[in-house]
């Protein structure tokens, strides 16, 4: 298998991301604008749950971090008047993995379902944190009046340059994502199955979870400056304990196996949110339904049932190929018995 | 790092009067033994006489309530499972254990990148993959093997980790009568390459007896008597403690 | 003085609550390694049903209650046995499929009731004063019903043989297995018993507090930090960590006002995690 066919999922996700640069160019409809916005956002947020979800590790501290990452730029825009584009994603980025280390190290030594209770309690914790610290994060108020950001010396004030900015950061989350799970993808994919193995062959499982949990928190940090970005305002509502569900439902709904999931599912669910907004109490519950059946019967979600109905049909009509070649000296030798 | 370019310098193993309950049940109860570098040596016992739990020890998957091991002089009783690992001291599995969905070829490249090996290991693996009937299933996934391939596979893995002591946790178990003797292959192969020390916890008897030049008896948690095979078997204690419990030959 | 031994009985009362709902999870945590995600939606729909039953069956409320722990105990049965049991090893699916239950019983309820609290009270009403302490009396009642349950639970679990056989399982399922106790069975029994803990309390409790679609989120929330304090998997643990937590949130309601008490108070679960995971009375908890 050459080395970007085995990156073809990755090199889709950044593609489809790369095309929606498109979109503020082709239509002007402000539902448009808005919805790809909240999918943008949406499709950042989800890459957090899948990088630790490559662990088998389930993260619901993504609003957590989310709210870092977006009180900081928010805060970084209205007391130090900082609106560089670049920078404030920057930062977004490292606040969150900042606070997110010393969490990791002491917390990821833990079984993993300690570890999943614990983001559970990080994100209420957070949100407590931001009622009781009004002078810094305005409290229930939240920080309203936020200013436009600027790139290259330029604002950044109209829903279309919004929508891009948003876009920028999603694509600059994907290749965060890409680089990271690619370089780390035999080291992810060992603890994945079988971490007493890995651990038993050498492998400092603990250290690689760690930085798994930072650059999720990273990425998450980033959606939250997007999120904070598009309503110009850094509110505790935008950071609530339910909405880490909605974003292991696009994860998970839309595929853990690869960089495409979130991609397909943030798009489809957010989408559909928008369409049906009227009956909004009803979409927790189809999440629920989905992720049951996706437990249940289709493990890979909506790209992974795909992807294994494609192998399927293309078996069918072509015969597989021969081996690989082989690594190394090792060669195919027939063998008697 | 276990691979040091030289030609795998051994370490001893010590181990000083370690005991190990769980809660109240006392499993061992001071186990003592040395195992020098490059030697082999066996541990047999009835069931529930603790050699599992032993190895767990040893390796470092569960912590000692007493007594100490060293290796190299070095206290390592307590020290994580993959810092023992990167030492040298490394373990296979009773069970079957691989990355299941990765092909044989994948578990192997896992194994040498954790564990630091040298790419130079591939072509020691050459030989050991052509003898054990792996080569010709290099891409397919590890869990599409016949059993007792995939215990092969366990071990080999364990092997390319250049390790300087291996403990292999009942690597005959399940296996066919024509299986078997490839783990003799095998602990050959690896005390020649790497020139590790070796300790088997073994039910096969004759596995035992052909192997091993000094072995070990473990019973209801205590060592009953150490030495060469053919004394230690014609001991009435050792006789006894086996006693309504057929070993050796089974039906292949 | 006076408040400090009504922060004090309200403490327990709520501890008694608290310990009610952290049995059923610790109970299915230590026996079959499941979180599970639906608690606070048991929760909810206890009291749903209890409400349903007075509101629009004309029910008498003990009986309501009663039908309550019976349903939610039976639809746990039910969910285990023919869900959960299929993906009971991959502990990351069960949470989902948990999530997704709890998801679905939340609109479920929101689809039937609407998302209006309904009109839910307790039937007796009052309050006893004693010596200068007062007490309203519907707490008393839940405490006394609760201790009850706690005693009931606690019977079950050390003196019958199916609490054995669930006590073995938790402590070690396959060598529980080996010496005949069968998971298949137990495992259904330990969910429906835990599910109806939790749709007792509902019952119990929402009449006083309020009854609506969402007020089962602070329920899981409160059970995580409950069992993580009292150790995963450890009855007494969970007992005694119940009642503390309901006492610190009795006495920071009254001392320390607003939100400080609960940040408190998950930071310190927080802290109790890290320094000593196992919580007071668990097992171990470190991974490899």
């Amino acid at each position: 298998m050459s080395r970007l066919s085995q990156f073809s999922s990755e090199i889709a996700a950044i593609a489809i991301i790369g095309l929606s640069f498109l979109i503020p160019f082709i239509t002007d409809s402000p539902f448009a604008y808005s919805t790809h916005n909240l999918i943008a956002v949406a499709v950042t947020a989800a890459f957090s749950v899948y990088i630790m979800l490559r662990m088998d590790l389930m993260t619901f501290a993504v609003p957590a971090f989310m709210a870092v990452g977006g009180y900081a730029a928010a805060i970084a825009g209205l007391k130090f008047g900082i609106v560089d584009s670049f920078f404030l994603t920057a930062l977004s980025f490292v606040a969150p993995a900042v606070v997110a280390l010393p969490l990791g190290i002491l917390l990821l030594r833990l079984r993993g379902i300690y570890f999943v209770l614990v983001t559970f309690l990080l994100t209420q914790i957070l949100q407590l944190l931001i009622f009781e610290t009004p002078d810094l994060t305005g409290g229930t108020n939240g920080l309203v009046g936020m200013p436009a950001t600027t790139i290259f010396g330029m604002e950044l004030a109209d829903n279309k340059s919004v929508l891009l900015l948003a876009i920028g950061v999603a694509f600059a989350a994907a290749i965060i994502t890409a680089l990271v799970s690619g370089y780390l993808r035999r080291e992810f994919a060992a603890i994945e199955e079988n971490e007493v193995l890995a651990q038993s062959l050498g492998l400092v499982v603990w250290r690689y979870k760690v930085i798994g949990f930072v650059v999720a928190a990273g990425l998450a940090g980033m959606a939250g400056f997007s999120l904070v970005n598009m309503l110009l305002t850094a509110h505790p509502t935008s950071f609530s304990p339910q909405s880490s569900v909605n974003y292991i439902a696009y994860t998970i709904i839309g595929g853990r196996g690869s960089m495409l999931g979130p991609v397909v599912g943030a798009t489809l669910l957010v989408w559909m949110s928008s369409i049906f907004s009227t009956h909004g109490e009803f979409s927790e519950g189809l999440y629920g339904l989905l992720i049951m059946v996706v437990v249940l019967a289709a493990r890979g979600g909506i790209v992974g049932t795909v992807a294994a109905l494609w192998r399927r049909l293309t078996r069918n009509l072509g015969s597989e190929t021969s081996a690989a070649p082989i690594v190394g000296t090792v060669k195919e030798v027939a063998h008697e018995r | 790092m276990s691979a040091d370019g030289s030609a795998g310098r051994a370490g001893t193993l010590e181990v000083n009067t370690i005991s190990k309950n769980f809660g109240g049940l006392r499993v061992f109860n001071e186990v003592s033994f040395t195992l020098a570098p490059g030697e082999l040596m066996g541990v047999i016992g009835p069931n529930g006489a603790g050699k599992t739990t032993l190895i767990n020890v040893i390796s470092g998957k569960l912590a000692p309530s007493a007594g100490s091991i060293k290796f190299d002089g070095r206290d390592i009783g307590g020290l994580p499972f993959h810092t023992l690992s990167r030492l040298g001291l490394v373990r296979s599995f009773q069970q079957t254990n691989t990355f299941k969905s990765a092909t044989l070829r994948e578990n192997l490249a896992r194994a040498i990148r954790f564990s630091g090996s040298p790419p130079s290991i591939w072509g020691k693996l050459d030989g050991m993959l052509r003898q054990f009937d792996l080569a010709p299933r290099l891409d397919v996934p590890s869990d599409k093997l016949p059993y007792g391939l995939q215990k092969m596979l366990g071990l080999v893995l364990a092997y390319a980790t250049s390790p300087r002591v291996l403990l292999l946790d009942e690597p005959a178990a399940g296996l066919e009568r024509r299986e078997r003797q490839q783990v003799d292959a095998f602990v050959d192969a690896a005390r020649a390459d790497h020139g590790c020390a070796v300790l088997i916890v073994e039910h096969d008897m004759d596995l035992i007896k052909r192997l091993c030049p000094r072995i070990l008896v473990l019973d209801a948690g205590r060592i009953l008597a150490e030495g060469a095979p053919a004394e230690v078997l014609a001991r009435p204690d050792v006789i006894a403690a086996y006693m309504g419990i057929v070993e050796g030959e089974e039906a292949a | 003085m006076a408040s400090f031994v009504s922060a004090g009985l309200i403490g327990i009362s709520l501890g008694a609550q608290y310990a009610l709902l952290a049995l059923g999870f610790t109970l299915i945590f230590g026996i079959l390694g499941v979180v599970n995600f639906a608690h606070g939606g048991f929760y909810v729909l206890g009291g749903y049903v209890a409400y349903s039953c007075v509101a629009m069956l004309g029910l008498p409320y003990p009986v309501a209650v009663l039908a309550a722990m019976l349903a939610t105990a039976a639809l746990g049965y039910v969910f285990e046995l023919f869900l959960v049991e299929r993906v009971v090893d991959d502990h990351l699916a069960t949470l989902m499929l948990t999530l997704g239950l709890y998801l679905m019983i939340g609109t479920c309820i929101q689809a039937v009731y609407g998302p209006e609290s309904p009109q839910f009270s307790f039937p007796i009403t009052g309050t006893l004063r004693f010596a200068g302490f007062y007490m309203p009396l519907e707490n008393l009642v839940v405490l006394a019903v609760c201790l009850v349950a706690i005693g009931g639970v606690y019977f079950l679990m050390y003196r019958t043989d199916l609490g054995r056989g669930l006590r073995a399982l938790a402590d070690n399922r396959e060598v529980a297995a080996t010496q005949g106790l069968r998971p298949k069975l137990l495992f259904p029994l330990a969910f429906a018993l835990s599910c109806g803990l939790a749709g007792l309390t509902g019952a119990l409790v929402t009449p006083i507090l309020s009854l609506g679609p969402l007020v089962g989120e602070p329920v899981l929330a409160t059970a995580f930090l409950t069992v993580i304090l009292g150790g995963f998997g450890s009855i007494i643990g969970a007992t005694v960590a119940a009642f503390l937590v309901g006492l610190i949130e009795a006495y920071s309601v009254v001392y320390l006002g607003g939100s400080k008490g609960a940040l408190a108070l998950f930071v310190l679960v927080l802290i109790v995690l890290i320094v000593r995971p196992s919580g007071l009375f668990g097992k171990e908890a470190r991974g490899a």
